[in-house]
């Protein structure tokens, strides 16, 4: 024992277990940190994602995306006897020859009431019944399948794809799957994709005009289906939501592919009505 | 549409969280030093000796003293921006620290006419460890032996 | 500042006494260094990151214990024990506490 030792009560003034920076700077100056690491890493992965899709040949595509159900459009049913599907086929091979994807296009329909079409790899067109109901001319249909082909042509859905794979493992990888960081930088990456997005939709579209100015040799109907659209949604814009969609609105689809129409002198002429095979049986509704 | 709800919902809850833990660290702050001071009056080792009296030793008993503390939402989402770039865990330093003390101090609660209390030890637990929806908790354990004096008069007569 | 994990210390003599004071760090790698040391999980071996983790926030701990012994007035701290505790995942969260003494 110390019996000489004296107990002198006392307690430190300053707690030095816990640091006094600001919570709040210190979320701001990380936050920012990551967000903008994440948008440079996502930038630059996004675009030797493009140089990769490059390189995946036609063949090469078709023979991995061969099987339906990885391609991913087992998703939507199909109908193989139905007599309209032979008929969208006509019209996409017609199509193809002014505007040449470099390997066959199969287009398959899908039972649904919304008014889409969608590009999956392996050449499949899937095009939902409600687009049908929703379009009034031939020329408004070719417009929506020369906008699927021309994302054949310009590899959008091995584009699109791959990013898709490339940002969950990125976002994973840092944060663990799932985890409450991944909700926080989600919406940045969100913004940066949904901008590319909308950027590879207009050069769609561009070039779904030209190939529509060649087939018919003008351009009318170009702009019936985002008219159809625009009146379904009403008028009111998309506010805040616009920034993380992944196609622009239809306002300004439309205003764009009028704006080019006038500045390449495509013309507006009649259009053909839809061809009786495709126009829905109101009998039977 | 749906990402923007899901932001919304987690800049409420970041919010929530941030608020609601400021003012429960600060009250808790309050209370620990307050009754620091209150306690400071039995002295506490981590040796295993009766330091600074000559005073026989009464009887001795084991005293002890937990706490689970949780941290908030916002705090655990600093915590993992900060598990990205490395460094110090300041969002955590409070937490632990408001435990330990916490731990400490209803320990000597526990023992309030004891002389001493020595040989202090402090242990922690995990409840949610390997958990993989983890909880960010602490759990501590504070003990040791409370020492109980013979008062000074009848230290000179006994054997 | 004398450190030692024993009851006293060697040729000196305690002269009085503080209570007990403590130092704690909870500290994290990058995430690079996660995901190598994740990696080298597979071949085995030293996880150096993690070890270099451990050394640096022990060295902290310690750093802030003896930060307030002499705040109090001490001159060593004996008795020195170390714990740690998991609240973070991939945090090293080192506690180090000790008596505070006055030696001559």
């Amino acid at each position: 024992m110390h019996p000489s030792s004296e107990y002198r009560p006392g307690l430190p003034e300053q707690n030095d277990n816990v640091s006094h920076n600001h919570p709040l700077k210190e979320f701001a100056v990380l936050l920012s940190g990551v967000t903008a690491f994440l948008l440079l890493a996502a930038w630059s992965l996004g675009l030797l994602v493009d140089w990769a899709a490059s390189f995946i040949s036609p063949e090469m595509e078709a023979v991995i995306f061969s099987s339906m159900r990885f391609s991913g459009a087992a998703l939507f049913v199909q109908q193989k006897d139905d007599p309209r599907r032979a008929e969208l086929q006509r019209l996409v091979d017609e199509l193809g020859r002014c505007n040449e994807v470099g390997y066959p296009l199969q287009v398959n329909m899908a039972q649904s009431k919304d008014a889409n079409a969608f590009a999956f790899p392996g050449g499949r067109i899937i095009v939902l019944e409600g687009l049908l109901d929703t379009m009034r001319s031939e020329n408004g249909l070719s417009f929506v399948l020369a906008h699927e082909m021309a994302h054949f042509k310009h590899r959008d859905h091995l584009r699109g794809m791959g990013r898709g794979l490339v940002f969950t493992a990125l976002s994973a990888l840092l944060t663990g799957a799932g985890s409450d960081i991944t909700q926080l930088v989600a919406p940045a990456l969100g913004v940066g994709q949904a901008r590319y997005s909308q950027e590879r939709e207009a050069l769609a579209d561009k070039l779904a005009l030209e190939t529509l100015h060649c087939f018919y040799g003008h351009v009318g109907g170009a702009t019936e289906f985002f008219e159809a659209m625009q009146e379904e949604s009403g008028k009111q814009g998309r506010g805040i939501g616009g920034y993380f969609a992944s196609h622009p609105e239809a306002v300004q689809r439309i205003d764009a592919l009028r704006s080019l129409a006038a500045a390449s002198g495509f013309t507006v002429r009649e259009t053909f009505r839809l061809s009786t095979v495709l126009v829905p049986d109101t009998s039977s509704q | 549409m749906d990402a923007l709800i899901q932001l919304i919902f987690f800049l409420t809850l970041l919010t929530l969280g941030y608020v609601f833990g400021k003012i429960a660290e600060k009250k808790h702050y309050r209370s620990i030093i307050e009754r620091e001071k209150q306690w400071m009056q039995i002295p506490t080792t981590s040796g295993r000796r009766v330091l600074g009296t000559d005073r026989e030793v009464k009887r001795v008993q084991l005293a002890t003293g937990s706490v689970v503390i949780s941290v908030d939402y916002f705090k655990r989402i600093l915590a993992g921006l900060r598990n990205i770039f490395g460094g110090n865990v300041q969002s955590y330093e409070t937490l632990v620290d408001r435990a330990r003390r916490e731990a400490v101090l209803r320990m000597k609660e526990s023992c309030p006419q004891a002389d001493q209390i020595i040989n202090l030890r402090l242990e922690t637990a995990s409840i949610s460890k390997g958990n993989k929806n983890q909880i960010g908790s602490v759990e501590v354990l504070a003990y040791g032996t409370a020492v109980y004096l013979y008062p000074a008069s009848t230290a000179a007569t006994s054997p | 500042m004398l450190l030692t994990n024993t009851e006293e210390i060697p040729g000196k003599r305690i002269t009085a006494f503080y209570g007990v004071v403590s130092g704690s760090t909870v500290r994290a790698k990058h995430a690079g260094r996660d995901i190598m040391a994740g990696f080298k999980n597979i071949f085995g071996g030293e996880l150096k990151g993690y070890t270099e983790l451990l050394q640096e926030s022990r060295d902290e701990a310690i750093k802030r214990m003896k930060a307030q012994a002499r705040q109090l007035g001490a001159n060593a701290v004996v008795n020195v024990r170390f714990s740690t505790s998991s609240v973070a995942a991939g945090a090293a969260e080192i506690y180090v506490y000790g008596t505070a003494v006055t030696v001559e």
